[in-house]
């Protein structure tokens, strides 16, 4: 099996500097800070994981590092790209260039077969390169799917379809890899399988942030640093 | 243009996706435009039959009533009508329906005046009368179809002068016209002027009628009055009213039939209202991927942009070409009869094309550019909110 070891471009920014992020949500009357005041510096190269209980804001937190969420108040600064002072478009396309994001629920578009899904951030670009499909290639080599390729998404098992949803995240080969609830219903051998394949990206170079509640990734000793999370605030540990 | 041919690979393959529901819009868009279509072909193709009758028309025809019911027209009339300013020619014809026994049916039988030149241009067999050429004549498709007839047979006529002065003239076919001419031509025998007054029982110095050729037809008004003082019970037909009558009753029915599909195109409207106003939860979510995964809004919006175009478009046309072929391959079956407002037709009318292009286009347009319009709008909240929202269901 050939290993596809693309590393990112070192710079001296720290991966992702966040600076008092918090997220109010409004429903009507109602009012709701989901995150509060959280200020994180991830270094290059660092594998971290977020943990805390389902509605700790977890998954907003990490909305907030990638740029996937408008922070209501703070800044992120990622790779030294101050995604969240950029304007839609822009942010837009800083995201695409440097973060790549793994959803819970994986968000691959059903009827798609797995290249199309590995391949579909590339369409704004006017399609993939030859290149550009053979690292895709490549990706779903390194993570056992070349069988797969051309099935659609629907049929693949859920680690089949976890590992292609991070292949796709992969494709533009970003610097920073978020990923939430990477472990989620998958048994403990697949946990050591995920655990071991992002101790391989960040040995490549790259910064990955997962959010997890589970303890099998959370103390596994490839983490470099856990950090807690309780109703929105850091906590220390 | 190379990402805008990604993108559109990417809508085709979102609506393959869809194709259940992709299959029932375009349907249900080509259904309407094929509706209003086949009104506005059949209105075009009655109008260009009518315009192209309406060539072979004098620009005045002056016929002649006594008490009431047409006479003939004496002949003496037709230097002074000629000496009118502003006309061109006056030709008195000889016509009128004769019946024939054999084929139990009238057949129109008309002199020749030299103005049917024309019409022999679309002769399909044989050639055209010549220049007073006696015992020789030139009939329609159907007529020699029925006859059993074809040119170089001899066809036997009684003259219509009835009881024992009725006499059989034997009339020599040199020619037949083609089936396209046959809405102007299948039931007309063309001969002599001198034959046609003998098989009519018109004595010489009358005449059925005057075709008045017109140096300029915008003057027939002030033609038509001088005529009217000199022919005693004079009709005058003007070739631009007679085109105008046709145009506006024709105009009429086809507004009225389209009236008639209003409630299918508010049926419609209010289907694409639902279709587009809110997105189905597998779009909706298929947007916040996009945006998830990098997409910016107007790239959400140029995608969505050429589904709805391909949906609308290719819907438009397939109901301008299901148009076309309803109305010019099978003949209108069903709407004919409506616009062309008589029970029996006879010869059949087998319509030429004419389609307008310009209205062809306008009717695309006109269905396409509301219905992307509206389809943008829900694409539009979708994407332009955060990704993460967009996927948890927010639009």
């Amino acid at each position: 099996m050939s290993i596809e070891k693309e590393s990112p471009a070192p710079t001296a920014a720290p991966a992702i500097d966040a600076r008092g992020l918090t997220k109010r949500y409004e429903d009507g009357v109602r009012r709701r800070e989901v995150v509060s005041d959280v200020s994180v510096v991830v270094p290059q190269g660092a594998l971290w994981v977020l943990r805390g209980p389902s509605g700790s804001g977890k998954t907003t937190l990490l909305g907030l590092l990638g740029a996937m969420v408008t922070p209501t108040r703070g800044e992120v600064i990622v790779c030294g790209e101050p995604l969240s002072r950029l304007r839609d478009h822009h942010r837009t396309r800083a995201r695409r260039r440097l973060v790549g994001f793994v959803f819970q629920e994986l968000a691959l578009v059903p009827g798609m077969t797995l290249t199309e899904n590995v391949l579909l951030p590339l369409v704004p670009e006017g399609g993939a390169t030859n290149a550009q499909r053979a690292h895709a290639a490549a990706l779903l080599e390194r993570f056992g799917l070349t069988a797969f390729a051309d099935t659609r998404i629907e049929r693949l098992s859920g680690g089949e379809r976890q590992r292609g949803a991070v292949a796709r995240a992969l494709v533009l080969s970003p610097p920073v890899l978020l990923l939430d609830e990477p472990t989620a219903h998958l048994d403990a051998a697949r946990v050591l399988e995920v655990v071991a394949m992002l101790a391989a990206l960040r040995d490549e170079g790259r910064t990955i942030v997962a959010t997890t509640h589970d303890p099998r990734l959370a103390d596994s000793a490839s983490v470099d640093r856990v950090l807690d999370l309780a109703d929105g605030k850091l906590v220390e540990n | 243009m190379k990402r805008q041919l990604a993108l559109i690979g990417y809508a085709l393959g979102a609506l393959s996706r869809r194709r259940g529901r992709s299959a029932a819009v375009t349907a249900g868009l080509a259904l309407v435009v094929g509706l209003f279509g086949s009104v506005l072909f059949l209105g075009d193709a009655l109008r260009a039959e009518v315009e192209a009758g309406a060539r072979y028309l004098p620009d005045l025809s002056v016929q002649r009533l006594v008490a009431g019911r047409p006479a003939l027209v004496p002949t003496d009339v037709v230097g002074a009508v000629r000496g009118i300013p502003g006309v061109r020619s006056v030709n008195a014809r000889v016509w009128g329906y004769l019946y024939v026994p054999p084929i139990s049916a009238n057949i129109t039988i008309l002199g020749a005046t030299g103005r049917e030149a024309t019409l022999h241009a679309a002769m399909v067999a044989g050639r055209s009368l010549r220049a007073g050429e006696r015992g020789a004549c030139v009939l329609g498709a159907a007529l020699a179809e029925a006859i059993g007839v074809e040119p170089g047979d001899e066809v036997s006529l009684s003259s219509d002068v009835g009881g024992s002065d009725a006499t059989v003239h034997w009339l020599r076919i040199v020619g037949v016209f083609h089936d396209a001419s046959a809405l102007r031509t299948a039931d007309v025998l063309i001969t002599s002027d001198a034959d046609a007054r003998n098989l009519l029982g018109v004595d010489a110095g009358l005449a059925t009628d005057l075709a008045v050729s017109l140096t300029t037809p915008d003057e027939a008004r002030v033609a038509s009055e001088k005529i009217a003082l000199l022919v005693a019970g004079a009709r005058i037909v003007d070739k631009q009213l007679l085109r105008r009558t046709y145009a506006l009753t024709l105009d009429g029915r086809g507004g009225l039939l389209s009236a008639m599909l209003l409630p299918a195109l508010a049926a419609l409207l209010l289907l694409a209202w639902d279709r587009l106003t809110g997105l189905s939860e597998a779009e909706r979510r298929e947007i916040g991927v996009l945006k998830a995964i990098g997409w910016e809004v107007s790239e959400v919006l140029t995608a969505r942009l050429w589904e709805s175009l391909l949906v609308a478009l290719g819907g438009a046309t397939l109901g301008v070409l299901g148009a076309y072929a309803y109305v010019f391959l099978a003949q209108a079956p069903g709407l004919a009869g409506a616009l062309y407002g008589w029970s029996a037709l006879y010869p059949p009318l087998r319509l030429t094309p004419q389609v307008d292009a310009a209205q062809a286009l306008a009717l695309i347009v006109g269905v396409a550019l509301p219905f992307v319009a509206v389809g943008l709008v829900p694409a539009w909240r979708a994407a332009t909110l955060d990704p993460d929202h967009a996927l948890r269901g927010g639009a």
